[in-house]
């Protein structure tokens, strides 16, 4: 086997494996701090006289809020790697420690913003009679804090694995903006949906999606005690943070592994992705179809 | 290629990247299952879905402008269905909802009923068959514009034209001016793909969504849009 062709193997691979571990973290800190859409349900709550002890930091969409981790701390981890070259350690163990560096600093910026997000979040229902609980604030805190140290580590080295490893022409900072914003709402779109329709309202009948009229109405009690965010991880990583991961992790490991073969010249990957896309899309409809025959019509509306 | 070419390409596939999203299924109340689409807001899912295009996108820039466009369109299209398929898995085993669509009766692909599996109160869940098919059409479009505006600065950066008149721009290596270049398409992308939401207002069902009638509005700012942006650019590195 040729060398170019191993390296890009092991690229490929260790892309894939960075990029899944990546959104089962990403899922679950997005899932602690209530940051994406189903946010607008915690937020619904005390206006429908709920005094919830959930730790809400979404003043910002998802996607920016996570490419802006990423991009910063790869932009930091690049800079710092750089002054470890020059005082003499290794160039692969100057990365790693330029990018833990990086995450740390991340780490603390987002915790600053996790407690000013949620103290003016909680301030904006005062109106509602909702009390600021500090054991909201401070014990998801740190649990989201190490998240988002690992989110922001895992795509650093995901953008120096693809921009070494697998060829990728842009620079690091940029490589990681692109998959800070696309996991952000790969997550969004996938992982989100568990916490949203099923975390939120277990209480709810399983097998539906929330009616808007009951919406606002979440979960108040959890496994013991008041529900607070760290239940949330808990039960949303096991399909929910799974599943993020299996996208994020397929779309990086399929889109690299399309770039093994040579067949056809340039033009390989392209035909390749196009097969991938079309087989995807059968599996598409397939479960369609698999749902709609494992669980039927809704009782009443067999005849609409 | 030559500046002004690649002005128009900019301009070209800043207008792609804004209707796109008219084509990709998104909702923010799909995050309860409320309503047919990814759960997420229409602008930053087609930004995550274009920019997925733009990285693979890159690996093809020095190879020529239609292996890049195609790689980008391709890019996305992964993105997209990757991120619709296991969306369908969360809606089918963590909801336990089938795919449902809130505007129209039967799939017009598959012939398959759509109101009888639309739990009571909601506008559909998820991503059945011809609502996939406009979310893969709009992740097409959207990597192919991304890809076009990324390869005509990288083209306008490189042209001999400029090289020879521009010694700052001369100076400028290939590896920066690709990334200036995915900068900058970056940019158009988070540009773009906000300003159609004016008029889908947090939710789209793709191309059987009504709201496709006011394509007409997008393609007008995105149009302005863009030529701020292409003159802006073409300023920059060929006057300036």
């Amino acid at each position: 086997m040729e060398p170019v062709t191993l390296t890009l193997m092991i690229g490929v691979g260790l892309a894939g494996a960075i990029a899944f571990i990546a959104g089962i973290i990403e899922d679950a800190e997005s899932d602690a701090g209530s940051a994406s859409n189903p946010n607008s349900q915690v937020q619904l709550a005390p206006q429908i006289g709920h005094i919830i002890r959930y730790y809400d930091k979404a003043i910002a969409g998802e996607p920016p809020q996570n490419g802006l981790w990423a991009a910063a701390a790869c932009t930091i981890a690049l800079l710092v790697s750089w002054r470890f070259v020059d005082l003499g350690i290794g160039q692969y163990y100057a990365i790693f420690f330029a990018a833990v560096v990086g995450a740390a600093i991340i780490c603390l910026v987002q915790g600053c913003f996790g407690v000013f997000a949620h103290l003016s979040r909680m301030g904006s229902f005062a109106p509602f009679k909702q009390p600021l609980y500090w054991d909201s604030l401070l014990t998801p805190l740190p649990y989201s804090m190490g998240l988002a140290f690992l989110t922001a580590l895992l795509l650093t080295l995901l953008a120096f694995v693809t921009g070494g490893l697998l060829g990728n022409p842009f620079a690091p900072p940029l490589l990681a903006l692109i998959f800070g914003i696309s996991l952000g709402s790969i997550a969004s779109g996938t992982g989100d949906i568990q916490y949203g329709a099923e975390r939120l309202y277990q209480h709810h009948i399983f097998g539906a999606g929330i009616p808007v009229s009951k919406m606002g109405d979440i979960d108040l009690k959890g496994e013991y005690g008041f529900r607070n965010s760290v239940d949330t991880p808990y039960f949303c990583i096991r399909l929910g943070g799974t599943v993020t991961a299996f996208a994020f992790g397929l779309i990086i490991f399929l889109d690299g592994w399309t770039r093994l073969f040579t067949f056809a010249g340039v033009w390989t990957s392209v035909i390749l992705e196009a097969i991938v896309v079309a087989v995807l899309f059968i599996f598409l409809v397939w479960l369609e179809k698999f749902t709609r025959d494992s669980y039927g019509p809704y009782p009443g509306q067999e005849d609409l | 290629m030559d500046p002004i070419t690649a002005m128009i390409g900019i301009i070209i596939g800043g207008v792609i990247v804004g209707i796109c999203v008219h084509f990709i299924p998104a909702s923010a109340v799909g995050a309860m299952s409320a309503s047919t689409g990814i759960a997420t807001g229409p602008s930053m899912l087609s930004t995550g879905c274009g920019l997925a295009g733009l990285y693979a996108a890159g690996f093809s820039i020095t190879l020529g402008l239609p292996i890049t466009v195609v790689s980008g369109a391709l890019g996305s299209a992964l993105m997209i269905i990757c991120t619709m398929l296991l969306a369908n898995v969360i809606c089918a085993f963590g909801t336990g909802v089938a795919p449902v669509a809130g505007t129209y009766d039967k799939d017009p692909i598959t012939g398959w009923r759509q109101k009888p599996f639309m739990s009571p109160g909601t506008d559909g869940h998820s991503m059945p068959t011809a609502t996939a098919v406009s979310g893969i059409i709009g992740a097409l479009l959207g990597g192919a514009g991304g890809s076009l505006v990324f390869a005509s600065v990288y083209g306008m950066l490189t042209s001999p034209a400029v090289v020879a008149i521009s010694p700052k721009v001369a100076a400028i290596s290939p590896a920066t001016a690709i990334t200036i270049a995915g900068m900058i398409a970056a940019g158009v992308f988070l540009l773009n793909c906000v300003l159609p939401a004016y008029v889908l207002v947090g939710k789209t069902e793709g191309m059987t969504d009504p709201k496709m009638k006011k394509l007409p509005k997008t393609l007008i700012s995105c149009t302005v849009a863009s030529v701020f942006i292409g003159i802006f650019i073409y300023i920059a590195v060929v006057v300036i």
